[in-house]
């Protein structure tokens, strides 16, 4: 009697343990619905769950790109649900019914930075390859690189980290005029680093490490915000020593820069 | 007192070898920019050279097939002074005006083999060589004593002029670039369109007065603009006068910037701290959406989604409503909180520009002979977009899948009329 109950016992810890272990699975997206342009931690799941059933072959990165609206769709189509590129409770339902996510293996190899996939039925350890490109962290227009989004957010800082938020955008905005402008170079880093260009450059500020601010004010301007104007220059009227400076057209003050053409 | 004297004699000897090791690094980088500017300089003067002679040979020939060649080469000579200009610190007058003026050159060259228009090259382009011809003994001149001996930042700056001492100089011939550039490669009718619509001049509306713009705010975003801090005018040097208008409200702070003819939003953004996400992309899209509508901007579509930490990033698009046709010269850029839907900035100073849309024939395609095989078109519409004369033209807009292991995604513009390729770009 006593071995039949631990038996019982025994079977119903496992069953409990075997239970959570689903429970867990099944709620690891979280509510929200997915579409392209989403990011996070629930399209790294997307992507690699539809990777482990063969439908996406790109990065698993968390960006919600083409690539994957590619590979939603197909699945969608084969399993008959409505084809949309749309990630509701249905399709994660189905999702996670027929394949598996390994949240520790994919998301560890994206931490350390690896390149690797991560297809059903093949061993782990031969999906991975060390060292990578840096991934995208960031939904930006597609003529922007992350390390455009880092050079920027660094000047934005080294030039502008004690003005308010619309003049950091406008900094920013100023440097992407600049790169659509006949007068200047038209790369990132060519404008950036135009000698005397930029103060923040000329004395090293510009290798501050940026902060969240910063960073959102460059996402700001990328995306199409210019609270310059169109200007292609500014100025601190305190510190400026430049005689030319103050001779180009005047358009608005934003904290302490003047904002000019 | 021996003690204080070994400490004295021991901070002196690290003193010594600290400043020691300072110098050293100095001199080591005062070595390598003296040679990465040296190397700058050297490569402008000789590619200055052969530009000037690149000119003069493609006005040898009648055919212009005999001088592509030449061309080609104008175009890339063009961008690598552009380049090796970029890369000095030189004065700023100067730097601009011939990058300007490389720049367009380069463009005419390339433009001009493209489009076969003969005569009007050998026109341009003799001027241009004879402009190149006096440029290039300037520059000789004021390049002269740039490559010998040592020199520290400081000497580069006086020499090329970013100093003030020697302004002059180099502004003198900043000044004769402007007037060469502006008199051979006059902005071309599409050019001054497109400035004229950047400086909002097509817009003949009334004047508001200020308080009628602080109202239109009060009205469009009743959540934010309790407290208005400031409100002024735009500067005299603004091509469009506007308002700025500052606001702060609860832990929001912004501004918002409409213009005085008219009392168009040009742009608007706010900063506050933000919560947790609560709310869904469809929720967003149809906030931002009914948003639009409610200000009256209803001939807009849904173009492009983006998400980021604290919001959703959407870009509507004006559709002409005679071949629904998109036309993404003016767009509507808008901004959702996540955490309460809030909208956190718009900026519209593209779409208040309107585009001229003229009517174009549109012309059949068969993408499967267009494209090699295997490349599949999944999306087709019709849009207005910008060719590299500037004009607005009527467009095929595809989004295409290459036939690769992994397939990448392409946004290709194909005008209906010349079949053209205005634009590929991978997503």
């Amino acid at each position: 009697m006593k071995r039949v109950a631990v038996r019982f016992l025994f079977l119903l810890i496992a069953g409990v343990m075997v239970l959570s272990l689903f429970v867990i699975q099944t709620e690891a997206f979280s509510a929200r619905d997915l579409a392209k342009g989403a990011k996070g931690d629930d399209v790294i799941e997307l992507q690699a769950r539809l990777q482990y059933i063969g439908f996406y072959h790109g990065e698993i990165d968390g960006n919600f790109g083409y690539g994957t609206y590619w590979a939603l769709r197909n699945f969608q189509e084969q399993y008959g649900m409505p084809v949309d590129g749309i990630v509701g409770k249905n399709v994660k339902k189905k999702l996670q019914g027929i394949s598996d996510y390994d949240e520790k293996y994919v998301k560890g190899q994206i931490a350390k930075g690896n390149q690797f996939t991560y297809y059903g039925g093949q061993p782990l350890e031969a999906q991975v390859k060390k060292g990578s490109k840096p991934q995208k962290q960031m939904q930006t227009p597609a003529k922007y690189s992350d390390q455009d989004i880092k050079l920027l957010a660094n000047a934005v800082y080294g030039e502008a980290r004690g003005e308010p938020y619309e003049g950091q955008v406008a900094v920013a905005a100023v440097i992407l005029n600049r790169i659509e402008h006949a007068d200047f170079p038209d790369t990132v880093g060519g404008v950036i680093f135009q000698p005397g260009a930029f103060t923040a450059v000329s004395d090293g500020q510009i290798w501050l490490t940026p902060n969240e601010r910063a960073k959102e004010a460059v996402i700001d301007a990328i995306n199409g915000w210019d609270p310059s104007e169109n200007a292609i220059y500014y100025f601190n009227p305190i510190t400026a020593t430049s005689k030319w400076i103050w001779s180009r057209p005047q358009i608005k003050k934003i904290g302490l820069h003047i904002f000019c053409n | 007192m021996k003690r204080m004297l070994f400490i004295m004699t021991y901070s002196f000897i690290v003193l010594g070898i600290y400043a020691f090791g300072k110098t050293q690094e100095t001199e080591q980088l005062s070595v390598a920019l003296n040679t990465q500017y040296s190397k700058s300089i050297s490569d402008a003067s000789q590619k200055l050279g052969e530009l000037e002679e690149s000119v003069k040979k493609s006005l040898l020939f009648e055919d212009e097939k005999s001088s592509a060649k030449e061309r080609e080469d104008v175009w890339r000579l063009s961008s690598d002074i552009k380049a090796s200009i970029g890369a000095l610190p030189v004065n700023e007058s100067f730097s601009t005006s011939w990058m300007n003026y490389l720049g367009r050159l380069g463009n005419y060259a390339k433009e001009s083999t493209e489009q076969g228009n003969k005569d009007d090259y050998y026109a341009v382009m003799k001027r241009a060589s004879d402009n190149l011809d006096e440029l290039s003994s300037e520059w000789q001149v004021a390049t002269s004593d740039l490559l010998s001996g040592d020199m520290t930042m400081q000497h580069w700056e006086n020499k090329l002029g970013s100093n003030v001492e020697n302004e002059g100089n180099w502004g003198k011939m900043g000044a004769s670039i402007k007037q060469y550039g502006e008199a051979v490669f006059p902005l071309t009718a599409s050019e001054s369109d497109a400035q004229k619509k950047k400086e909002l001049r097509n817009i003949k509306d009334q004047k508001i007065t200020e308080d009628e713009a602080i109202e239109r705010f009060k009205k469009l975003l009743p959540e934010v603009s309790n407290d208005v801090i400031a409100a002024e005018k735009s500067r005299k040097g603004a091509p469009y006068p506007f308002y700025h208008i500052r606001f702060s409200e609860n832990s929001s702070i912004g501004y918002i910037d409409i213009t005085q003819k008219g009392g168009h939003i040009l742009s608007y953004l706010v900063e506050r701290r933000m919560g947790k996400p609560t709310k869904s992309f469809e929720e967003l899209k149809k906030m931002a959406a009914v948003f639009l509508d409610k200000a009256d901007y209803k001939d807009v579509v849904l173009e492009e989604s983006r998400e980021n930490d604290v919001a959703w990033h959407f870009v509507f698009v004006r559709v002409n409503p005679d071949n629904n046709a998109k036309v993404f010269s003016d767009p509507i850029h808008i901004k959702m909180a996540k955490d309460n839907g809030e909208v956190l900035g718009m900026d519209t100073s593209e779409y208040i520009r309107k585009e001229t849309l003229k009517p174009q024939p549109i012309r059949d395609v068969n993408w499967k002979e267009f494209f090699r095989t295997g490349v599949k078109v999944m999306e087709e519409e019709l849009a207005y977009v910008e060719n590299k004369q500037l004009e607005q033209r009527l467009a095929h807009y595809l989004t295409v899948v290459s036939n690769d292991k992994k397939p990448e995604t392409y946004k290709i513009v194909v005008d209906t009329d010349t079949l053209e390729v205005i634009k590929t770009e991978k997503q």
